[in-house]
């Protein structure tokens, strides 16, 4: 099956900065893919170049198209939501819902209506009238309930109180997201999405850092927590990153033989969290 | 094409108070001052003798006397809702490209399948035909309220309105030549359209100053070097730009100064057309090398508006 999104040497300069340097990049349809990186190592920069909002060099293919050029046929099939509160603030919500039905050809406004009746939004609100998460759910039921092939998510939930994130996840997951769809999501709050990933794609300085699914990296990858006293046995098998916690030693290892390291101490799975500090950590040497 | 219309929609939506209150404002304006004449006359003179005498005056006038003086005023009473509507559409379009990249909606905007081609068009089309068919509405309620007000009054002093005024004069005629000359002076102002629109989505802030400043610095230092070369003041871009206002195909002036009614096209100071009110004026212009020129002035300008609204969501 073709990938969803399939990148080949995907550049974009800022001047004399390479903001994404040469990225090479493929997303198989049926995925939940979280872009992770530091601020300004070129995540939105690179959403941007596939959601056709910016210009890019080397290739780009998003659903056999080329975003540059095709902005408006790719948004039949993809939608974004680009950070929480970019809904325009006069606009009420059945204006919202009447544009998107006539502009979108997979806009169903009876899904709409039925997302946005768990909330407390009714249709004559306008968007100014309304918090900030209160507009998340909004946004978020207006593209839950048009039917494309890729959700982009970028930053999705800055600024919303835990409940609203938790919630905002839960819906995705469990009402939206099948084998035929793709979501690409990038967020600073990694932990709220770890749980819900199928592969992960790391980006540091332009470049991608990692670029694994999440079974590559409970194979990969193994976090060994150990005594002050084995420590220095643990470091001679050359961890990525240490770190000490209530005078526990923990190291985070790559490739390594698992059996050597268990006799050690206790074996985890590394959160997505710890395999970013060390990943990001690795590229600065 | 339904895309179009869901995006005219919407710049409805967003600029209700504009497109429809600000018109609605000025009919009221004529109604309340018309209302507040009235209650002066009966004020002052609750027998209304001069009212009838004014009737009886009136109605010894010949027919076409009559008609006269109601297409005059008819077509004069335009002039206001088009001067406000022409503010109404410059500060429209200034917005129009400006103001979701303002406010970052411009993220949503670009996450519908409607292409940048179409959203400008959507907009172009709003300032050429949505706004001036709101004040035209406006204009055509608020003349026919004021005939019935009229005809109440003439009524109250067992006069006949319609003998006196409704019959003489076909209100169609009136509002054919203010509708035909909305139309033409959309076209006309084209290049001034571009203009606006290309500043709107390049502005970095306050559009109105980018709009009005490069082409003011431009005129002074074309004066300068003009004077300099020539020793006198013409053909500078203020004059181009004062000549294409003047020759306007919209009504702008009403004279009185010969006793009847002046009522023209445009402002009269330029002999490169007729400023007489008649559709043949309108087309004059239109057909004009002028018009050719500006229509080349509006594509290169939509042209940039369009390459810049292509990038607009870029950093």
């Amino acid at each position: 099956m073709n990938p969803v999104i399939s990148a080949r040497g995907l550049t974009k300069r800022f001047g004399r900065t390479l903001a994404v340097d040469h990225i090479d990049l493929d997303i198989p349809a049926g995925r939940i893919v979280g872009l992770i990186g530091p601020n300004g190592a070129g995540k939105t920069t690179a959403l941007k170049a596939i959601l056709g909002l910016a210009t890019f060099e080397g290739e780009l293919n998003v659903l056999g198209k080329n975003p540059a050029r095709d902005r408006a046929s790719l948004m039949e099939d993809v939608c974004f939501i680009a950070d929480v509160a970019v809904l325009p603030r006069w606009i009420r919500v059945w204006q919202l819902i009447d544009l998107t039905e006539q502009i979108h050809p997979g806009f169903s406004r009876e899904k709409c209506l039925e997302y946005l009746s768990h909330t407390k939004v009714t249709p004559d609100h306008k968007v100014k009238q309304l918090s900030k998460g209160m507009v998340a759910q909004v946004h978020l039921a207006l593209v839950m309930a048009i039917d494309v092939k890729l959700l982009v998510l970028d930053e999705p939930t800055l600024g919303l109180d835990i409940l609203y994130r938790k919630q905002f996840y839960t819906n995705l997951l469990n009402d939206y997201f099948d084998e035929q769809r793709t979501i690409l999501i990038t967020t600073h709050q990694v932990e709220e999405v770890e749980h819900i990933l199928t592969d992960l794609v790391f980006i540091q300085d332009g470049k991608i850092a990692l670029s694994a699914t999440m079974d590559e990296v409970q194979e990969k990858y193994v976090e060994l927590m150990t005594s002050p006293q084995k420590a220095e046995q643990a470091r001679g098998l050359g961890p990525m990153n240490e770190r000490v916690m209530f005078g526990r030693h923990i190291f985070l290892y790559q490739n390594v033989n698992r059996e050597h390291l268990a006799d050690l101490g206790e074996l985890h799975t590394p959160s997505v969290a710890d395999l970013f500090v060390a990943t990001m950590k690795g590229g600065e040497v | 094409m339904n895309r179009l219309i869901a995006l005219m929609r919407r710049e409805f939506w967003e600029n209700k108070g504009a497109f429809r209150t600000t018109p609605l404002v000025i009919g009221g304006i004529y109604i309340v001052f018309m209302l507040m004449a009235i209650f002066t006359t009966t004020h002052i003179d609750n027998e209304l003798y001069t009212f009838k005498e004014g009737i009886n005056a009136l109605a010894a006038q010949p027919a076409e006397m009559r008609a006269l003086v109601i297409g005059e005023a008819m077509l004069g009473s335009s002039i206001l809702f088009s001067v406000v509507m022409s503010f109404v559409i410059l500060f429209y379009l200034l917005g129009s490209l400006y103001d979701d990249r303002k406010d970052r909606s411009i993220l949503f905007w670009k996450s519908l399948p409607a292409s940048d081609t179409l959203t400008i068009a959507s907009k172009l089309l709003s300032a050429m035909f949505i706004i001036p068919a709101f004040f035209m509405a406006v204009l055509i309620l608020t003349h026919t309220l004021m005939a019935i007000i009229g005809s109440l009054m003439v009524l109250s002093v067992d006069g006949n309105p319609w003998t006196l005024f409704l019959s003489v004069f076909n209100p169609f005629k009136a509002w054919g030549l203010i509708a035909s000359s909305y139309l033409a002076q959309s076209i006309w102002a084209l290049p001034l359209y571009g203009w606006l629109m290309l500043v709107s989505a390049f502005a970095p802030r306050v559009p109105l100053l980018f709009a009005t400043l490069p082409p003011l610095i431009f005129a002074v230092l074309q004066t300068w070097i003009e004077f300099l070369r020539t020793f006198t003041l013409k053909n500078n871009i203020v004059g181009v730009i004062g000549e294409w206002l003047f020759n306007s195909p919209v009504i702008l002036t009403a004279e009185f100064d010969d006793g009847r009614g002046g009522i023209a096209l445009g402002i009269p100071l330029t002999k490169d057309f007729d400023h007489a009110v008649t559709i043949a004026n309108m087309l004059d212009r239109l057909f004009s090398l002028q018009m050719l020129s500006g229509l080349v002035v509006a594509a290169l300008c939509l042209a940039g508006a369009l390459w810049l609204r292509h990038r607009a969501a870029e950093s």
